[in-house]
């Protein structure tokens, strides 16, 4: 079950960050999306390190914290995806897969010619694509 | 990992023991130790010390006789593998005296009974033997026999027998080397065999349980590691861990809780043993593979809930130890794990090849264990009971497990415990360590690690959970410390919700430690965080979040409204330290400064707009101030202040609807004082205020603060800004809010500026630059500069002068070389000349008078109001070249320099600068009369050549000037004059007549002089000197007093060198000036020779319509030395008017040189009958000119 998803800015900043979990953690799963930058900017600093997924946009599992798993995944705006999920095993298929159509929300919601670039996005519709997105993930594989 | 005993934390190493001999038992053991492997020795004086050593070993080490008809009682015991790494050697030596075996035969018997004895000790054990024969003196020598019989007795191989000679150096290095791989290779064979002989037991399962099971393979992982086999090592250790968690479900022996913790205690050495192997083979991958897997097979075993706390415990260190072996072993990793990252499978991320993560993550299990150790501790009804209970447990014989030692007497008795009875047994041992400073230590090493690394995020969050534990133990400065540097990340970074929380624990910790501008403050900007309940940003349930509160608008309305009590004196806050209550009152005024980059600038962000760039002084000019707040609820400022870099511009505004305080009305009435209807802040929008200022002082005018004033005692002083450079609000900028302009104006917005450029004030003083048309080159030009003062009084004027080429570059140029000027300056400031009678009397003001060529200084006088003063510029020009000239005029409008500012006017004029006469010449010669110059015959460089003259012969020099400029000149005189120290070498007429009184010269009008010049000396560049020209402007039209000011102005004119030769012939044709229709008369060419040789010269006559020729018409004639030949012609002109002449042609033989007369020189004029002329005036002098002209 995917547990957070967020998009992050140019400055690192949040630009959209929504969990999806019952308990009451999303302050600590905002804490892990943070962290998590410093992989993505390792990842994308060193890509000799990350070889064959060098031109890449997703950058595969960011690190594991003990009950999550962090992907991520970089647009060719350098805008960030962030996807914390609570299924131990995961089949990077099915992330490569939620990451797709995400991008294509993302895409479309800032393509609103009354959204200003670098702000947050407050789009309903966008948030209502994501939770389908979100519910969906894994079906794919399951069915 | 320091926990873990010695023997576990080390590889193990080969152990032997030296018997007999103790004198080179230290030598002996040092060669060992310092061999690769290393052997560590037992050294014991005599054979009776080993037989305490071994027999005491034995009742403890002897397997029972049966392994499986016995119940075991655990899984490994506690100290078998301290046993054998201190006490159970794998080679005993015997070290016996040479004497002793050579020696008399109860020496040798003693020796036999000692064998005897050693070996009933060791052999059951399969302990090896040595025995080693020390030389006792250097002298004797041991017999073969001998030796052989000690082999015999003590049933060795000869290769087990070794001679050690201490007294000579080369033997004893050989014999200690011998040692050493004997010792090493008999060692290896024992523990290999021992190995061997538990193998056998595992690998015919030989026994009942899996306790046996996992302490067999563990034995022979041991035994293998002595050998230095780590494969096998591993793979054994490996098989006893997979066993013991097999054993997890199915083993009952123990209570439950107990069991888990002796199951768990077994893996973690077990574990600790493969990951140290795998770590020290270099195999990271393979070492974090299978530390997660560890983590993962034992995470979710958490026991029973009581004790669930010795779980998290147990995983704390579990990635403690992970972490701290990581650590060590560093070196190793570091150049492996890049290209390990790089080929393996993407499974793995970066952290977790680091220390870091783990410490991280072990500080995370130990906050875990203190919750959970909490719950354990209020789960037990009275805290006293357990303390008492749980003093005579101990660590029992095997590892993981703890029983109770009961005093019987002398003797102890041993009794298991209940799980009841460890529970609290573990809660009061747990009850002794302070955790919350573990954790911060694990933290910090963790945060360490990852500042070095650069992974601030990390970093920063390692350091937010440190200052939580820092604020758990109440320890505020170090917190504070530690969540300033994080929430200045977040800030950087647009972290609002967790930007929340660290503030939340900010505001905590100064409000414990009693600051209350700082609680103020992070309040404030906690009230003023861009969280809403909106989407994107989710609240939080209560019980999650810090002291801060859930992050949501409630909440920061709460906070503004806490802090608005207390600033306002109603509420005060509390101090943990010394217990005071802080109140913002008349003893503790608060002051809050925000400046551009402080994190308060969301509270309220001044901009302040100035209408205009630049302002006139004592002019009123509009300035707009804005404020902009974002705090949640509207603010009302009770007062306004605004300071510029010119205090006295400072002005305040009033809010109307409070009344004004005292003391604002007493300290500060002279300042400008405003009123606005009200001063209310609004959330997100900009309160606006227009106002006019007056600056009377010129330069800058910048705004600098405002200060607003919310309460008797409280201000926030704030930095204004220029709404055109003002950047955006931190953290809001990244929101979707409604942004407005902070002025009415949106150009002004965009542009508006908190400074602005104060003019001076308008000079009142006319500058009058008189010219008169423009310059010639040469005269002295005069610029006429009038100060005339229209309401302002002039001190300390000054005025300064500038010449300034209009085709830009200065007034200089080094390409053209000026042969005539000694300075190189093209225009020259001559001088500056005051008016008359002013130069003579320079009193009463400090008479400045800086002339250079091209800049003038001259000091002004004081003048009154009304009054005027002037002064001539006098130019020189020496090129034609416009220029600019620059006038400017500094003065006070006061005698006080100090305090009163300088004004400028500035004035300029282009002035062009004009060549006044143009001056050529040309050469000719007498009229009809030819000399043959050689060097005009020569073809090559006619062009540069110069002007060539007849030596002897009369040439003429006629030279015009033209007037080029558009006044009338004056012309005095015209002459030719030789260059100093050249003698004249010709024979000049007219020379230095001043023949025109006043010659008069308007503009385009040209004056002719002809000069004759009879060259006397033959020279190929005979100088003639220049022509000097001395001329002035014709100022008869103006009125003024051009008498002493107009001197005449000299141009000289170069004359070019010229080439004098001899002619070698000379043709003269000679006719009369005019004719007579039908009148004949004679036309002769004159040919003189003027050479000393004979001259062949061919001539020929053309026909002529006009004329009836007689004569010859060509012919050759010879010419004598010296002599003249004459061609004579008798001529009857037919025809009337202007007629061409015969053209007669005359060619030099010798010279190859023809000629022919000018059409000009071959033309007469006739008449159609005699004419009647008066020439009686007319002399030699008057025809020349007349030619000439």
């Amino acid at each position: 079950m995917i547990a957070c998803v967020a998009v992050i800015g140019h400055q690192n900043n949040p630009l959209y960050i929504q969990s999806f979990t019952e308990a009451d953690d999303a302050l600590k799963l905002h804490h892990i999306v943070h962290c998590s930058l410093d992989v993505v900017e390792e990842r994308v600093n060193n890509p000799k390190k990350s070889g064959p997924t060098l031109n890449e946009t997703f950058l595969g599992l960011l690190y594991p914290t003990e009950n999550y798993k962090v992907y991520g995944y970089l647009t060719n705006t350098k805008v960030k995806f962030i996807l914390v999920t609570t299924d131990l095993d995961v089949r990077d298929a099915d992330v490569r897969n939620f990451f797709r159509r995400f991008h294509a929300a993302y895409v479309d919601a800032v393509s609103n010619p009354f959204h200003v670039p670098g702000k947050k996005i407050t789009s309903k519709t966008f948030a209502e694509r994501v939770s389908n997105i979100v519910k969906s993930f894994g079906l794919s594989s399951a069915g | 990992m320091e926990e873990y005993p010695e023997e576990l934390r080390t590889p193990p190493v080969t152990l032997i023991a030296l018997v007999g001999c103790p004198q080179h038992h230290p030598l002996i053991s040092t060669h060992l130790h310092s061999e690769q492997p290393p052997i560590n020795t037992l050294a014991l004086p005599d054979l009776s010390k080993i037989s305490l050593l071994l027999s005491s070993a034995d009742k403890n080490s002897l397997p029972p006789p049966d392994p499986s008809s016995i119940p075991t009682a655990g899984i490994l015991k506690r100290d078998w593998l301290l046993k054998h790494r201190t006490r159970v050697p794998a080679v005993v030596a015997a070290l016996f005296s040479s004497d002793h075996v050579s020696g008399d035969p109860a020496q040798w018997l003693q020796l036999c009974t000692d064998l005897e004895n050693l070996k009933a000790l060791i052999r059951p054990k399969n302990i090896k033997l040595v025995v080693i024969v020390v030389h006792s003196s250097s002298m004797d020598d041991i017999s073969e026999d001998g030796m052989i019989a000690l082999c015999k007795r003590a049933e060795l191989d000869s290769k087990c027998l070794v001679i050690f000679n201490p007294s000579d150096s080369s033997q004893l290095k050989q014999s200690l080397n011998k040692l050493g791989s004997t010792f090493a290779e008999l060692a290896n064979t024992y523990y290999r065999d021992e190995g061997r002989r538990i193998k056998t037991r595992v690998e015919k399962k030989s026994f009942n349980s899996n306790e046996l099971n996992i302490r067999y393979c563990f034995k022979v992982a041991v035994y293998a590691e002595f050998r230095r086999d780590w494969v096998e090592a591993l793979r054994f250790y490996e098989d006893a861990y997979h066993t013991l968690r097999e054993m997890i479900g199915t083993a009952n022996r123990l209570p439950v809780i107990q069991r888990l913790v002796e199951i768990k205690t077994v893996a973690e050495q077990l574990h600790f043993k493969i990951s140290t192997l795998l770590l020290h083979g270099g195999k990271v991958i393979e070492a974090v593979t299978w530390f997660r897997q560890h983590f993962a097979s034992y995470r979710k075993l958490l026991g029973a809930a009581e004790a669930i706390f010795l779980h998290w415990e147990w995983m704390s260190r579990q990635f403690l130890v992970f972490a701290e072996l990581l650590e060590t072993s560093s070196k190793a990793i570091h150049s492996n794990s890049n290209s390990a990252l790089g080929t393996s499978e993407r499974s793995f991320t970066e952290w977790e090849f680091h220390p870091a993560y783990y410490y991280q993550l072990a500080g995370h299990y130990l906050k875990e264990k203190t919750k959970s150790f909490e719950l354990s501790l209020s789960m037990l009804q009275n805290a006293d009971e357990i303390d008492g209970s749980s003093e005579s447990v101990t660590p029992s014989v095997y590892v993981g497990q703890f029983a109770r030692l009961l005093e019987q007497g002398d003797a102890f008795a041993v009794q298991p415990l209940t799980d009841e009875e460890y529970t609290r047994y573990a809660i009061a041992e747990g009850k002794r360590f302070q955790d919350s400073f573990e954790i911060i230590a694990l933290l910090k090493k963790s945060y360490e690690s990852y500042i070095n690394l650069k992974a601030q995020r990390m970093a920063s969050h390692c350091g937010f959970l440190m200052a939580q534990e820092y604020f758990a133990v109440s320890d505020f400065s170090n917190a504070k410390q530690l969540l300033d540097g994080v929430a200045a990340l977040y800030r950087q970074e647009g972290w609002v919700t967790l930007l929340w929380e660290v503030l939340g624990f900010l505001r905590e910790c100064s409000r414990k430690c009693g600051i209350l501008k700082e609680f103020i403050e992070y309040s404030l900007e906690m009230a003023a965080l861009p969280v809403s309940s909106g989407t994107g940003v989710q609240s939080f349930r209560a019980n999650e979040c810090g002291p801060a509160g859930p992050a949501s608008l409630a909440q920061r309305e709460n906070i503004h409204k806490e802090v608005f009590q207390l600033v306002s004196g109603e509420t005060g806050v509390v101090s943990v330290e010394d217990n005071s209550d802080l109140k913002v009152n008349r003893e503790n005024p608060l002051h809050l400064e925000i400046d551009l980059v402080s994190p308060l600038r969301m509270v309220l962000l001044a901009s302040v707009a100035f209408h205009e760039q630049i302002i006139k002084p004592g002019v009123p000019a509009l300035i707009t101030l804005s404020l902009l707040s974002q705090l949640p609820l509207t603010v009302d400022i009770d007062q306004l202040e605004v300071q510029f870099n010119q205090s006295e511009c400072n002005f305040i505004i009033i809010n109307a609807q409070k009344p004004p305080s005292a003391e604002i009305s007493n300290s500060q009435q002279s300042r400008q004082v405003e009123s606005a209807p009200s001063l209310v802040l609004v959330t997100n929008k900009w309160l606006r205020l227009t106002y006019a200022i007056k600056s009377e002082q010129s330069g800058k005018l910048e705004c600098i603060y405002v200060i607003a004033k919310m309460g008797p005692h409280f201000t926030i002083c704030c930095r204004a800004e220029s709404p055109a450079s003002m950047d955006d609000l931190p953290l809001w900028k990244f929101e979707d809010r409604v942004e407005t302009f902070p002025t009415k104006d949106p150009a002004l917005a965009f542009s508006g500026q908190k400074l602005a450029q104060v003019e001076e004030p308008d000079p009142q003083v006319d500058l009058i630059l008189g010219a008169t048309g423009p310059a010639l080159v040469g005269e002295c030009f005069v610029i006429p500069v009038t100060v005339a003062s229209k309401g302002h009084d002039i001190f300390s004027g000054e005025l300064k002068i500038n010449l300034v080429d209009v085709r830009g570059g200065g007034l200089f140029s080094p390409r053209e070389a000026e042969p005539f000027s000694m300075d190189n300056h093209h225009v020259e400031l001559l001088g500056v000349n005051g008016p008359e009678g002013e130069d003579e009397s320079p009193v009463g003001y400090d008479k400045i008078k800086k002339i250079q060529q091209s800049f003038g200084l001259v000091s002004v006088p004081v003048l009154q109001d009304g009054e005027s003063w002037s002064c001539k510029l006098e130019i020189k020009w020496h090129r034609p070249k416009p220029i600019m000239v620059f006038v400017s005029l500094g003065y006070f409008r006061d005698s006080n320099e100090m305090t009163s500012q300088k004004i400028h006017v500035h004035k300029n004029l282009q002035i062009e600068g004009k060549t006044a006469v143009l001056i050529s010449h040309h050469f000719m010669l007498p009229f009809r009369q030819d000399p043959l110059l050689l060097s005009k015959l020569k073809p090559v460089s006619s062009s540069d050549q110069g002007t060539s003259l007849p030596l002897k012969e009369t040439s003429i020099l006629c030279v015009s000037a033209k007037n080029c400029s558009e006044v009338p000149l004056q012309l005095q005189s015209m002459s030719i004059e030789m260059d100093d120290d050249v003698e004249r070498s010709f024979t000049l007429h007219h020379s230095g007549e001043d023949i025109f009184g006043p010659a008069y010269l308007v503009p385009g009008e040209e004056f002719k002089k002809v000069f004759t010049v009879i060259p006397e000396v033959e020279s190929s560049n005979l100088n003639l000197g220049s022509v000097s020209l001395r001329w002035r402007r014709n100022l008869q039209s103006k009125d003024q007093s051009s008498s002493t000011a107009e001197a005449w102005v000299l141009t000289r004119h170069k004359l070019p060198d010229v080439n004098v030769e001899l002619s070698p012939l000379v043709l003269t044709v000679d006719c009369p000036p005019y004719a007579i229709l039908g009148d004949p008369f004679t036309y002769s060419v004159k040919i003189r020779n003027q050479t000393q040789l004979l001259q062949e010269v061919k001539f020929s006559l053309a026909d002529a319509q006009s004329f009836v020729i007689s004569g010859s018409h060509s012919d050759t004639v010879f010419v004598l030395p010296k002599s003249e030949h004459v061609l004579g012609y008798k001529i009857v002109p037919l025809a009337s008017g202007l007629q061409q002449l015969p053209r007669v042609t005359v060619i030099s033989v010798r010279y190859s040189a023809g000629f022919q007369p000018s059409n000009v020189a071959s033309t007469v004029f006739v008449f159609p009958t005699k004419p009647h002329f008066k020439t009686a005036d007319m002399g030699d002098k008057g025809m020349e000119s007349i030619v000439a002209d």
